[in-house]
């Protein structure tokens, strides 16, 4: 395929070895390449102009910046980020190289663990019970059934799914002060009444997996927790960053 | 209680490729003056789950959920403790729930290309694919690493 541009997966220091057998994104999977940049690598491949946001290259995005993080902290991009060409690559990377290398130390022996919450579905009796809202349009519609009657009693318990759950949702961050070093909100998901990122120390990935799974069964009953990690540290890379301390 | 017990093992589970991409493509570092690839399949994804989590459809299932709760007690029961505390009303409402979380994974699995309803740009200009596409969800181009999260599940 033709080439046009050049994909880029991420920075890292110049001696950050490539993993073995390092692929990335297309079909075939393309060679990787590191751009040497004073310091800095730039871990790059070619691309091709009908490259989208589909599973596998999103997987193959994903995959070989885990894959480098198993030898050194990596500056993960976004996927999707296509320069024109080597030297637009190096030019940009030089220029905020001082900024770079303090994310990485930053990022050292660090991983991203990302906490979402939702409201759980099956404990309607807990929640008519509870919540005066429901109860009364339940009322209402048991006095005026039909079809308007249950999208409004629909609609009325979803949102009080959600209430329940977001209340106990926001005690999770305080959870976490001991084992993970920054917090950063994520983008707002659909359905999600919290979504989080932690910047947790390797060695304490177990102790975090710990504390989110008795957070989890303490709470069955409102929401249901998912734990996504180790990631690649996509929310932590703002050099500004000095995000609140957990 | 058993089912209690079971739902702890299964709470937390390790995230789906779903369950991160909004940082894959919203996080992350971006340079300014770079290209970013169009998206063309994620608008997709993200208006198709809006619709089905706000959906008059999941609406009717809770209500049908409640309904149930309803029947559960005219028929086999007058004491309004009962009526809440009972099992079978809560596995009723359980089911309904269930569904409603498979339809909006469903719908994210096709706009990410793990089904057959894939967006037609990409169809269109990578024919190829098709074949690979139809044999369900293949894994074999999944890294290692991957397939570890998924056998976490």
């Amino acid at each position: 395929m033709a080439a046009s541009g050049i994909y880029v997966y991420g920075i890292v220091s110049s001696s950050h070895p490539l993993p073995p057998a390092a692929r990335g994104v297309g079909e075939p999977p393309a060679e990787i390449r590191l751009l040497p940049a004073g310091e800095l690598a730039v871990v790059v491949s070619a691309t091709h102009p009908g490259l989208r946001a589909r599973r596998r290259d999103l997987m193959a995005h994903q995959g070989l910046l885990l894959a480098l993080a198993e030898s050194g902290p990596v500056l993960p991009m976004r996927f999707g980020v296509v320069a024109p060409d080597e030297a637009t690559v190096l030019r940009d990377v030089a220029a905020r190289q001082s900024e770079h290398t303090g994310v990485l130390e930053r990022l050292d022996a660090r991983v991203e663990m990302n906490v979402k919450i939702m409201p759980v579905q099956d404990n309607l009796a807990a929640l008519i019970r509870e919540d005066p809202v429901v109860r009364r349009v339940r009322e209402e519609t048991r006095r005026n059934p039909g079809y308007e009657a249950n999208v409004r009693l629909g609609e009325a318990v979803a949102a009080g799914l959600r209430r329940r759950a977001a209340v106990v949702a926001a005690r999770l961050p305080a959870e976490f002060t001991e084992v993970a070093d920054e917090m950063r909100p994520g983008p707002e998901v659909e359905g999600c009444v919290l979504n989080v990122s932690f910047l947790v120390p390797r060695r304490n990935e177990a102790r975090f997996r710990a504390v989110a799974e008795q957070f989890a069964a303490d709470h069955l009953d409102r929401l249901e927790l998912r734990l996504s990690g180790p990631l690649p540290c996509y929310s932590f890379v703002g050099p500004e960053s000095a995000p609140a301390k957990v | 209680m058993s089912a209690y017990s079971e739902e702890v093992v299964r709470v937390p589970r390790a995230g789906s490729l779903y369950d991160v991409l909004e940082l894959i493509l919203d996080r992350g570092m971006v340079i300014d003056i770079f290209v970013r690839i169009s998206l063309v399949g994620i608008e997709i994804l993200k208006i198709d789950a809006r619709i089905v989590v706000a959906s008059v459809d999941t609406y009717l299932r809770f209500a049908e959920a409640c309904n149930r709760l309803d029947l559960e007690y005219d028929s086999s029961s007058r004491t309004v403790p009962e009526l809440f505390g009972g099992g079978v009303a809560k596995s009723v409402g359980k089911a309904g729930a269930k569904k409603a979380v498979h339809s909006v994974g469903d719908t994210v699995k096709k706009a990410v290309g793990m089904g057959d309803g894939d967006d037609e740009t990409q169809e269109e200009e990578q024919p190829e694919e098709r074949p690979r596409k139809a044999k369900p969800r293949s894994r074999s181009t999944e890294s290692g690493r991957t397939r570890s999260h998924k056998e976490e599940r």
